[in-house]
């Protein structure tokens, strides 16, 4: 791959999904984009970069994207946040909500494990829950849709009494249970997009996804996701994801770190 | 501070060495035995805090040790991981209720192994 080609990825990366490809992942772009040469036909990776070049951003395109995002995840990851989730926010919010489930939204899912993750603390909690998970890559949204896990994927956070009594196991896999696939609706969302419909979630679930975004898009996104979530709401993000410098639209809530509510400005704009 | 302590036990030498780097990057101190009467002779003098335990090895299994163990004074201690390549659910859920707090599945790598030791609460 020559530099000139990592310079234009670099821009197609920022320019459709906001993601940030630094330069330390060239190596990396080259090794993913390997297979996704191979998929759609082309003798090498420079060959489909070139005819990609030529031609407006389509399916070959999102390949691309979808090959450079990061797609790293992992059951309970940031157990803190599956702990304040399950034990105090949710268990408030059942009371808040009278009956009505409480409504999720896991944003940039991956391959699923956040949602589980989530499905899981909720149905041990007893509470009702809608959850929607959405992520730009079709190809880890068909994964998390499978919900099917390796023995080396499934362990990697869950415990085993957990995995056995949500997960069943076939020749190659475990996969989520029904009880649990009936509380998460997944769909394709590129989060620069603006909320095209009045949908509006109790929580939102957007970790380890700023991070690895582009400084002039992070606001953006963040703006979004204001307007997705109900005034009194709650937004995880990653443990170590700061957003001071990017928007005032929410503001971190002290002793729970990832947790943030919508701040006073954001009220006022929203009544 | 005293360091914690772990007790490794599987018949193979490789497994134990590569499972001992990970736990000593966790802060353990780490003793290793081949098998479970090794592995209950060494708890009888010294309880340590975590077992790693394979299921199939030579002069006593995992499972029998484990029964054994849980029978000795302190015996309920220590934070029993399972870690074989034995992965049929039933045979997961039968180590769970003979007392095991967790479950590897080999292959493993250092970070299911560190996930684990989180979710028992070793770490």
């Amino acid at each position: 791959m020559s530099p000139e080609d990592f310079d234009r990825l670099q821009s197609l990366m920022a320019s459709r999904a906001g993601f940030r490809l630094t330069r330390d992942r060239m190596k990396l772009a080259e090794h993913r984009l390997g297979p996704v040469a191979r998929r759609e036909g082309f003798e090498t990776v420079d060959a489909m970069l070139a005819s990609l070049w030529a031609k407006p951003v389509a399916g070959l395109g999102w390949s691309v994207i979808e090959a450079l995002l990061n797609p790293e995840s992992w059951f309970r990851r940031d157990r803190p946040t599956f702990e304040t989730f399950g034990q105090e926010l949710l268990p408030a919010l059942c009371r808040a909500r009278e009956g009505q489930p409480v409504r999720i939204w896991s944003a940039g899912c991956s391959t699923g494990q956040e949602v589980w993750s989530v499905a899981i603390a909720a149905l041990e909690t007893g509470a009702a829950v809608e959850i929607v998970a959405t992520d730009l890559s079709q190809r880890a949204l068909e994964k998390a849709r499978t919900g099917a896990y390796t023995g080396f994927e499934i362990q990697r956070g869950l415990k085993a009494e957990t995995m056995l009594r949500w997960f069943d196991q076939t020749e190659d896999a475990w996969i989520a249970r029904a009880e649990l696939r009936a509380t998460v609706h997944f769909a394709r969302a590129n989060l620069l997009d603006p909320p095209a419909d009045d949908t509006r979630f109790d929580v939102i679930f957007c970790r380890n996804v700023l991070n690895d975004m582009d400084p002039v898009r992070r606001g953006q996104v963040l703006e979004n996701l204001e307007r997705r979530l109900v005034d009194d709401g709650c937004l995880f993000l990653g443990p170590d994801e700061q957003i001071e410098g990017d928007s005032i639209a929410f503001r971190a809530v002290a002793g729970r770190r990832g947790l943030f509510v919508k701040s006073p400005s954001a009220l006022r704009r929203a009544a | 501070m005293t360091p914690r302590t772990c007790l490794i036990v599987d018949d193979s030498r490789i497994i134990r060495k590569v499972a001992r780097r990970i736990v000593e990057g966790l802060g353990f101190e780490v003793d290793e035995a081949a098998d479970g009467s090794e592995a209950l002779a060494f708890c009888a003098s010294l309880m340590p805090e975590v077992i790693l335990l394979d299921w199939s090895m030579p002069v006593m299994d995992g499972l029998t040790f484990l029964r054994r163990l849980r029978t000795l004074p302190g015996g309920a201690g220590p934070k029993v991981l399972f870690c074989t390549i034995e992965t049929r659910a039933e045979r997961i859920a039968e180590a769970l209720s003979a007392g095991a707090d967790d479950y590897v599945m080999k292959p493993f790598d250092g970070e299911i192994l560190t996930s684990k030791f989180a979710e028992v609460g070793a770490v």
